[in-house]
């Protein structure tokens, strides 16, 4: 994928200048909202990174959120700050990787199950190691103190949420430019065929769990000290598949299908539930969440493997080929202004196609 | 003598384990799907028995029934589902089956609500003494029964026209077109027997532990059983769940009054928690590790 122009580079960071920003002027449901989104996003990116780009499904990412808010948590309260969140970072991709070692020999499904194994194990330690984690009663987290400033509003999180997501979403996006990039998708295609084109396919993989378990520890000391607590039920499995239906839902293998994953998995039962308590029935309201939430994943994996993203994509053609075709006189700047996406979006097509069918 | 309690409280819970794990692996040899949901029909297989119970059955028909309507259900998710998918990674027909397990984890919860209920027993109560070891007859019936049905499911695979065509279709789904088996409706067989087999361990399982949504949690701790036992053996499944069901009950039993005494000795740590829940994972790792293939799975040879 050719570079970007400048000119749309520096559109998208004025775009991110502003969205931090806006952060400010929300009021603090408003600010609840966009860091919840946020912080599940980065998480998201971290897994697609991982089973969308690079063919590696996972289960245990709600152990590696945990492990990143307990490292930051300790050291965020024995006064760290920046280096809190680099060394949830470092902690998670170090996480990762020892998870990830079966996968160097383990394909798909066994794989999975390691993941899922893994995730078992530490969501209990996390419950047994008192002196760390405090166990069931929680760790207390001090605010994060960043640059000698603290941080002590909503507003002032999801500003630094949506900072990181953006700084962590360019990064990705140019990870994937590079030789390291193109091999996960290789390596998500067919790993024999990469291996015939001399790829090292155990250190793309390594690659893979390292920086995705990194982002994913960014985004737990994030969300640590966002709340202020860490419990051991807050990182147990049912984190796992909410990142999972987040990528399923948004989109595997394109990187805006995170952020509206993302935003659709937080976003729903956080409405559902408003409805709920308008006509006082929470209860079974909240029963209606996980069907719909389950049916979601069914019907997105039946009809549109490739998201919403992919449905976004396809509507807006659609809109544009309909607006093209009523008024004809119209049509020549209608394609000039469609022109620029023509190319990348074709380009894009081998990416964004889901997991690789090689191993059945 | 505790030891031996111990011992049959953990083989009656395997035998369960073993007939879920069972499901998983006729599934999985038909038609390469992971089936995560096998949890759920356990988990149904329960309420629905409660249900037709609540309506005034009595418990034995009232699990009949139920598991009747299970087995249903799961040749009608096949038949509507994953015979859609068929050409779809694997890695998506995996998450399909988790959405179906939340799916009918909600549908649970709308109906009978998240509290735990008292279920109907359906075995008499009283124990039987043997070798001066009292054992309930709830932990007899469950592991006579489940052991029972798995060797019959077991002799219905070998034996029967029925089991050989389900064979023929695990082995070769190309060869077996060819000699005229239709194999989307042996798949439809598969999905059946298997949630019904789930639905009767759901069943045995709520009168040993009560019913809760938690039952179909009893999927994922199957996963560990197959592994163990090899994806593709059945009669590995039965072994594997019988042996993680007496080392839960052990470790339950015996490891972690051990452990705890030890840690309040040492440490400050108190309680070691649930370690028996984390044992099989545990184990599964380090199965992974050294023998991928379980201890009775054959190594597959992988085709580009």
């Amino acid at each position: 994928m050719p570079a970007r122009p400048a000119r749309s580079r520096a559109l998208v960071l004025a775009a991110v200048v502003v969205a931090v920003a806006a952060c400010f002027a929300l009021n603090r449901f408003g600010a609840y909202l966009v860091h919840s989104v946020a912080i599940a996003a980065i998480g998201a990116l971290a897994l697609n990174l991982l089973t969308g780009f690079c063919g590696q499904i996972s289960f245990a990412q709600g152990a590696l959120v945990g492990i990143g808010a307990y490292t930051a948590g300790n050291l965020g309260n024995a006064g760290w700050g920046l280096g809190a969140i680099l060394a949830a970072g470092l902690a998670g991709a170090v996480a990762s990787l020892v998870i990830g070692l079966p996968a160097l020999r383990l394909r798909g499904l066994y794989y999975a199950i390691a993941t899922l194994a893994a995730q078992f194990v530490i969501e209990y330690l996390f419950k047994i190691a008192e002196p760390i984690t405090k166990g069931f009663s929680g760790l207390i987290v001090k605010p994060l103190v960043l640059f000698g400033r603290t941080l002590a509003s909503d507003q002032a999180y999801a500003a630094l949420a949506v900072g990181v997501l953006a700084l962590t979403w360019a990064a990705l996006a140019r990870l994937m430019r590079t030789n390291v990039g193109r091999a996960f998708l290789v390596v998500r295609e067919n790993e024999l065929v990469a291996k015939g084109m001399g790829i090292d396919v155990a250190r793309t993989k390594m690659w893979a769990f390292v920086v995705s378990g990194f982002v994913t520890g960014v985004s737990g000391a994030l969300l640590v000290f966002t709340h202020r607590l860490a419990t051991p039920e807050a990182f147990e499995l049912p984190l796992s598949i909410d990142q999972v239906a987040m990528i399923i839902v948004g989109g595997q293998g394109i990187w805006s299908g995170s952020l509206l994953g993302a935003a659709f998995v937080v976003l729903l039962p956080e409405a559902i539930q408003r409805v709920g308590e308008a006509f006082d029935i929470a209860k079974l309201l909240f029963a209606m969440r996980e069907m719909a939430f389950g049916l979601l994943i069914i019907l997105f994996l039946m009809f549109e493997p490739r998201g919403l993203s992919a449905l976004l994509r396809r509507l807006a053609r659609w809109v544009a080929g309909a607006v093209s075709r009523k008024a004809p006189a119209t049509a020549s700047p209608a394609a000039a202004s469609a022109e620029p996406l023509g190319p990348r979006a074709t380009l894009a097509a081998p990416n964004t196609r889901t997991q690789s069918g090689g191993s059945t | 003598m505790f030891v031996l309690q111990i011992a049959t409280a953990g083989l009656a819970t395997g035998s369960v384990y073993a007939l879920i794990a069972m499901g998983i692996v006729l599934i999985y040899k038909c038609s390469g799907v992971v089936n995560f949901a096998q949890g759920a029909y356990a988990m149904i297989g329960a309420y629905a028995a409660y249900g037709l119970g609540s309506l005034g059955l009595s418990p034995l028909p009232a699990a009949v029934g139920a598991v009747v309507i299970v087995a249903g259900a799961g040749a009608l998710t096949e038949l509507l589902v994953l015979r859609r998918m068929l050409k779809a990674p694997v890695v998506a027909v995996m998450m399909v089956t988790l959405g179906i397990l939340i799916f009918f984890r909600a549908v649970c919860l709308a109906v009978w609500g998240a509290d735990p209920i008292a279920f109907r027993q359906i075995f008499p109560p009283g124990s039987v003494q043997i070798a001066g070891v009292f054992i309930t007859y709830n932990y007899v019936a469950a592991a006579a029964l489940s052991i029972v049905l798995s060797l019959g499911f077991l002799a219905f695979y070998r034996f029967t026209p029925m089991g050989l065509m389900q064979r023929c279709a695990a082995d070769n789904s190309r060869a077996a077109l060819a000699v005229g088996i239709h194999v989307s409706n042996q798949v439809s067989v598969a999905w059946a027997v298997s949630s019904g087999l789930a639905a009767l361990g759901g069943v045995l399982l709520a009168t040993l532990n009560g019913l809760s949504l938690g039952l179909s949690s009893i999927g994922l701790v199957a996963f560990p059983v197959i592994v163990l036992g090899g994806l593709t053996s059945l009669m590995g499944s039965l072994v594997a769940g019988l042996l993680l069901g007496v080392l839960e009950a052990f470790t339950d039993g015996l490891l972690t009054p051990a452990l705890e005494s030890w840690f309040r000795a040492h440490t400050s740590i108190y309680s070691v928690g649930a370690l028996q829940h984390v044992v099989p994972y545990l184990l599964v790792g380090l199965m992974l590790l050294v023998r991928p293939q379980g201890i009775f799975g054959r190594r597959g040879t992988e085709r580009v």
